[in-house]
């Protein structure tokens, strides 16, 4: 059915078409303005999380603190077994698994003493986990590579010998020659090794310094998928801490969490800010609302004496609203495409996630809005021509 | 033509409160139109004569005092009945003519029906009912700014007959036109009466008021001649 109110409102719209224009263009830039933010913020979110899980994909399963009952004693072997290890080895899959050697010990280069953390990795662990910026990769005994902030405190260069242990007199101590310097990377580690301020030696040479052959302070499991975080912990947890807790299982995937939340109340205030500008919107949307009812008194008069329902009247004025309403989401939305790729490439510099769903669902969502803003400026006004008395109505010139 | 009149006012008044204090605008008016009549309400400027209309065109309930249109009171309607009626029972012709200006003469005399049926005439009923009045398909396809005074007010009583009113009520139609052309407009009316409408006519010339068969004359808000 075609309702003559709908063909009124219509004509009532080209009848004022600068007018009614003008306050679809508010409309536009309302809907324009909530959808680049939303998609803006939600890109930005999209973005660092994926950012974040590259570095969160790494479980650290370290042996549990000792407990022993009282009276008997604590055993010195507080490490994770070559059994455990085999375990480990079993319940991750396809996943790679590190073990490390590691303790804190003093160091010399030259005359300069430091202090340190030692690492013993196996070479081909290294490899795959360790970016060295200069240099190479250990190949064989009395080799190291050097973390990025010791390397630049002690001024380390290629083929620069350290001594390491506590210094004795008695004792010659054992010297590894510098063969690689790492890139820094600070706190965003993404293989659970703080390596800026390591020395990272092979695991052979380590054992022989340090003993404890076969034993590991840490084993890393780096996951392929972080998705499966959760049941390769189960996995593990299941299999080494079958009768008692030997180790712990960490991650940091609560730190994805925390910035996650940060980030979503960043999205929101971005958008509360988007929001203004449907409000500016919505006041000029009244507004032309106001002037349709004022200016057609007259009109309104002669269809409530003929015999117009106050429904009918309302019905008349709120599909005026509804029509500038949809002019302007329209036009916003295919604008909001536009403008908002273009806001997220400029701003963010990556658009691979612009097309995703979580990101275009601002434009419906924004179009949404606007109509919704629309019709709720329009509901006044309708009610305000309905209500009119007929006589009083007629009179007006 | 039985015992029921079609219009009855008993003991009717209207007052508007003023600043300056009350103001009454109708005083104790009672009297009875019959169906079929063609009466003509006379009165200087100030009478009460347009009050006198909207009461007799429900558009507005008396301050004392009972109206019965077809048997039925106004005051006791709601307002969607009392709308109902003004679309069902009463046609309404304007001095300004008062058409919709966005729609065509045509689509003017066909509000009525949808409003009524609440869909688009598929009868041809607004067609023919324009035709009764000298429009033909051309010319209903004008807006109303595009019309003579005299085409207009043909348009506006279409509208009025478009869903077979009991009454014709008429406030002025001739006003706003030339002699000749309202004497054609009367023309129009008479020969609505004699299909039986019930035509009450506002005037204040007595050449206009000739054509009604009685005469109701107000003064001061009281029928000074019936």
């Amino acid at each position: 059915m075609k309702d003559i109110f709908f063909d009124l409102s219509v004509r009532s719209v080209r009848l004022n078409f600068l007018r009614s224009l003008l306050a679809s263009i508010g409309i536009v830039i309302g809907v324009v303005a909530i959808s680049s933010m939303g998609m803006l913020g939600t890109n930005m979110q999209l973005i660092v999380k994926d950012q974040l899980t590259t570095g969160i994909n790494t479980i650290a399963i370290t042996p549990d603190v000792v407990r022993a009952e009282p009276g008997a004693s604590v055993s010195s072997n507080t490490g994770i077994t070559d059994i455990q290890l085999r375990e480990i080895r079993d319940a991750a899959g396809i996943n790679e698994v590190i073990p490390i050697d590691r303790t804190n010990t003093q160091f010399s280069i030259g005359s300069n003493d430091g202090r340190g953390s030692i690492y013993g990795l196996d070479p081909a662990d290294i490899k795959n986990i360790m970016n060295v910026s200069e240099g190479s990769t250990i190949r064989g005994e009395g080799e190291a590579i050097v973390g990025a902030t010791i390397a630049n405190r002690f001024n380390l260069k290629i083929g620069t010998r350290i001594k390491i242990g506590e210094p004795n007199i008695s004792v010659t101590r054992p010297v590894v020659r510098v063969v690689g310097i790492l890139s820094s990377v600070g706190l965003s580690s993404s293989n659970g090794i703080n390596s800026d301020n390591a020395i990272i030696v092979s695991d052979t040479w380590y054992s022989n310094q340090f003993g404890g052959e076969n034993v590991y302070d840490q084993v890393n499991v780096n996951l392929k998928d972080v998705s499966t975080l959760t049941e390769v912990e189960n996995a593990i947890d299941k299999k080494v801490n079958r009768n008692k807790e030997v180790v712990r299982i960490s991650d940091s995937s609560s730190r994805i969490t925390s910035v996650s939340s940060t980030l979503s109340s960043l999205t929101t205030f971005i958008l509360a800010i988007g929001s203004i500008s449907l409000l500016v919107a919505a006041t000029s949307i009244f507004n032309v609302m106001m002037m349709s009812v004022s200016e057609r008194v007259q009109e309104i008069g002669i269809l409530l004496s003929i015999g117009t329902e106050k429904g009918e009247i309302r019905r008349m004025f709120l599909y005026e609203a509804f029509i500038l309403g949809i002019i302007g989401a329209v036009i916003g939305g295919i604008m909001s495409v536009i403008i908002g790729y273009s806001v997220v490439s400029a701003m963010i510099g990556n658009t691979s996630y612009f097309f995703l769903p979580e990101s275009l669902v601002y434009i419906p969502a924004g179009m949404l809005i606007g109509m919704i803003v629309c019709i709720v400026s329009g509901l006044y006004p309708a009610w305000r021509a309905s209500n009119m008395d007929p006589i009083d109505a007629l009179r007006n010139e | 033509m039985n015992g029921t009149p079609l219009i009855r006012l008993a003991n009717v008044s209207k007052v508007y409160p003023l600043e300056s204090g009350d103001f009454t605008a109708l005083n104790h008016i009672s009297l009875d139109i019959s169906e079929g009549e063609f009466v003509a309400l006379m009165g200087p400027s100030g009478s009460g004569k347009s009050t006198m209309m909207n009461q007799l065109g429900i558009l507005d309930v008396p301050t004392t005092g009972e109206i019965y249109v077809a048997g039925k009171n106004i005051a006791s309607m709601t307002n969607l009945e009392r709308t109902h009626m003004r679309r069902d029972v009463i046609g309404y012709v304007f001095q300004k003519f008062y058409l919709i200006p966005l729609l065509s003469a045509y689509e003017n005399v066909e509000y009525p029906l949808i409003l009524k049926y609440k869909k688009r005439d598929t009868t041809g009923r607004a067609a023919a009912v324009l035709k009764s009045v000298g429009f033909d398909q051309e010319m209903s396809a004008h807006r109303p700014n595009q019309l003579s005074g005299g085409q207009q007010q043909r348009v506006a009583i279409a509208r009025a007959l478009v869903n077979d009113p009991k009454i014709i009520l008429c406030d002025e139609p001739t006003g706003n036109l030339d002699r000749k052309t309202g004497f054609q407009i009367m023309d129009i009316l008479v020969g609505l009466h004699k299909e039986g409408k019930t035509v009450i006519l506002v005037t204040h010339d007595p050449k206009i008021a000739e054509y009604a068969h009685r005469t109701i004359q107000l003064e001061d808000g009281k029928v000074v001649e019936s």
